[in-house]
């Protein structure tokens, strides 16, 4: 307010004077609201960049801090239960499946072993584990000792990231699957690298899409693709070769040595 | 903005350097507590299964 008053004196007294100081005053007050709105619209979007950069730090390394926590905890756990289990002399009624029904071994991947547990909701799969399919086809477990198609879903980045390195997995290579005193042995028949998200039929029973035709033992393992996005489905389907006793000592099978 | 909060911030420079740290810790929190958590499945990175819908 004092401001203005002052201009409007000095445009009356300085009458005869050229008016340019005034104008360039109140052209300097109009410039600072500009300035303060640029320089606002400015630190708006330096926060901006820094809240992308930060979900990327979030996306590509804090879930998979938190995933392999989760992940770890649960697959104590279900050591513990198979541990406890043998101590008894046959085992006192079903085994407690509900922290994972075993753990699956992809050497080709190289991170160790993935528990596996019951579902493929974001829920699930969020804590650093492979699930089995439930919905849209249900998944056949290679326990029932039936013949079907074992189909599983992982994180490829973030959450655990536990298939980040299916495409390191070749035609040949050994999938194994550890269960409380099996090993199933699996070996990868067919890869395909791109498939549309609503291609359901990767996963039935008898996946023709390998080129299989025949009822089988069969294990698929479905992710997204390209790595950090989900425009397309990254799908392995490997075949049951043989399966091992589970020793005393829980030696692995030739394939995981 | 950033400026406004400085300037609101009280005590003397260290003081507000710490204040403004603690402020910048509280949100960092907040958002991989709270926001992203919430944001992520709303993004299409990490769909991962085949399915019908």
């Amino acid at each position: 307010m004092a401001a203005t008053t002052d201009t409007e004196h000095e445009e009356q007294t300085g009458a005869d004077g050229p008016p340019e100081p005034a104008a360039r005053r109140r052209g300097r007050g109009a410039g600072r609201i500009v300035a303060t709105a640029v320089s606002v619209f400015g630190e708006l979007l330096i926060t901006a960049g820094l809240v992308l950069g930060l979900f990327v730090v979030y996306s590509l390394w804090w879930t998979n801090v938190v995933a392999d926590r989760a992940a770890d905890e649960q697959a104590d756990k279900v050591r513990d239960n198979w541990a406890e289990d043998r101590v008894g002399p046959d085992g006192p009624g079903e085994l407690d499946t509900r922290a994972g029904i075993g753990f699956l071994h992809v050497p080709a991947m190289g991170n160790g072993d993935i528990l596996v547990e019951k579902g493929t909701s974001m829920k699930i799969l969020n804590d650093g584990v492979a699930g089995y399919y439930t919905d849209p086809v249900k998944s056949a477990l290679p326990t029932s000792g039936k013949k079907g198609n074992f189909s599983l879903a992982a994180h490829r980045d973030g959450h655990g990231a536990k298939f980040h390195n299916i495409d390191k997995i070749e035609k040949g290579d050994p999938i194994v699957f550890e269960t409380k005193d099996k090993w199933y042995v699996y070996k990868t028949y067919a890869v395909l690298p791109e498939t549309s998200k609503f291609n359901v039929k990767v996963l039935d029973a008898v996946p023709e899409e390998s080129g299989r035709k025949k009822a089988g033992h069969y294990i698929t393992l479905t992710t997204c693709t390209p790595v950090y996005t989900s425009r397309y489905r990254y799908v392995v389907w490997g075949e049951l070769v043989r399966t091992e006793k589970v020793d005393g000592e829980r030696t692995p099978p030739a394939e995981l040595r | 903005m950033y400026g406004w909060i400085w300037r609101h911030l009280p005590g003397n420079a260290w003081v507000k350097a710490l204040l403004s740290l603690m402020l910048a810790v509280t949100v960092v929190y907040v958002l991989f507590q709270y926001v992203f958590p919430w944001a992520e499945p709303l993004l299409p990175f990490n769909d991962v299964t085949v399915d019908n819908q």
